[in-house]
């Protein structure tokens, strides 16, 4: 059981690599829109495509997290 | 780590019992076709089965067509009523963001694509009146991934013919993996991002039940909903917008 919680909090940690990348991500905009105001509408949408896919990698960390612990708790 | 395991049963029921989609309401069939089965479990076999997701789902749509009809009726070219101009201003503004996310090659499914902006972001924020949200269920984001799926295709074969479309796979075999990992990963997007602010929700509820809730709503039902609600329209648009090029 104590393998399972360790389990599901490792698959978990795939937030931390979403942290950083979104957070990489965030600033690269915000010294690109620093530079050209008048693109910001368009970094901001790519801003905000970049964050999508970046999360999806800590949300499915999430989705097997939760699959662990309903599914293999016995 | 008697503690600990005992913990972890408890998470992981409450877990389960919030995975589980429960059956509102059922129609009896008089002689059951044994082989068909509608429902997820649960009753007795061969009667239709209504989930809630599906309830839910129906009253998001009620709420949205009972809007149109108040905010469309009685229009005017002049002397325009407040209500009108509200409604134009929106159309304008959401049909304006939808067109900027598809291009303009692509401007015929911008009414498509604002139907489901709405009803993703109506259904990512209706866990704050009371109802848990449709898109929790996993069947609910599957099916929105698929539609989309399906009118891309839709889309590749308006723009360039069978012929084209198929040689758009042979020309690059990775799109035939494309066709599964986009509706897997859009799935998954939203349900993970609705379920996840659900749970985290019920957590906060469960060890502060006064104040805090109101406002980590905010966040998590509100402003994560609608944005998981755009993130999915714009990427159904790219995809489109993708597609017809």
């Amino acid at each position: 059981m104590g393998g399972l919680a360790i389990g599901a909090g490792m698959a978990v940690m795939t937030g931390f690599a979403a942290g950083i990348s979104i957070g990489s991500a965030t600033g690269k905009a915000t010294e690109a829109v620093a530079r050209q105001p008048e693109a910001a509408g368009n970094i901001r949408s790519t801003l905000i495509l970049g964050s999508a896919l970046a999360e999806a990698t800590a949300i499915y960390g999430f989705v097997v997290a939760l699959l662990i612990i309903v599914m293999l708790k016995g | 780590m008697g503690y600990l395991a005992n913990q972890m049963r408890t998470m992981g029921d409450f877990l389960q019992e919030e995975l589980q989609v429960e059956n509102v309401f059922e129609i009896p069939v008089k002689n059951p076709i044994p082989s068909i089965t509608l429902d997820g479990g649960g009753g007795e076999s061969g009667n239709i089965f209504f989930a809630e997701s599906t309830v839910t789902a129906w009253i998001v749509m009620g709420c949205l067509i009972v809007l149109t009809i108040i905010l469309t009726s009685g229009f005017r070219i002049r002397k325009l009523s407040g209500k009108q101009t509200a409604a134009e201003g929106w159309f304008t503004m959401f049909y304006g963001m939808v067109k900027n996310m598809l291009g303009h090659e692509a401007i015929g499914y911008a009414p498509y694509m604002c139907s489901v902006l709405f009803f993703v972001g109506l259904c990512n924020i209706f866990g704050i009146f009371g109802f848990k949200p449709p898109t929790k269920d996993l069947n609910v984001t599957a099916a929105l991934a698929l539609m989309t799926i399906v009118i891309v295709q839709i889309a590749a074969i308006r723009a360039h013919g069978v012929g084209g479309w198929l040689k758009s796979f042979k020309s690059n075999p990775m799109n035939v993996l494309e066709l599964f990992t986009r509706p897997l990963s859009l799935c998954m997007r939203l349900f993970g991002n609705v379920l996840g602010a659900f749970v985290i929700m019920k957590l906060i509820e469960h060890i502060i039940p006064v104040g805090l809730p109101g406002m980590v709503s905010l966040y998590f039902d509100i402003f994560d909903g609608l944005l998981q609600a755009y993130v999915f329209t714009f990427l159904s648009s790219l995809f489109i917008s993708e597609a017809v090029e």
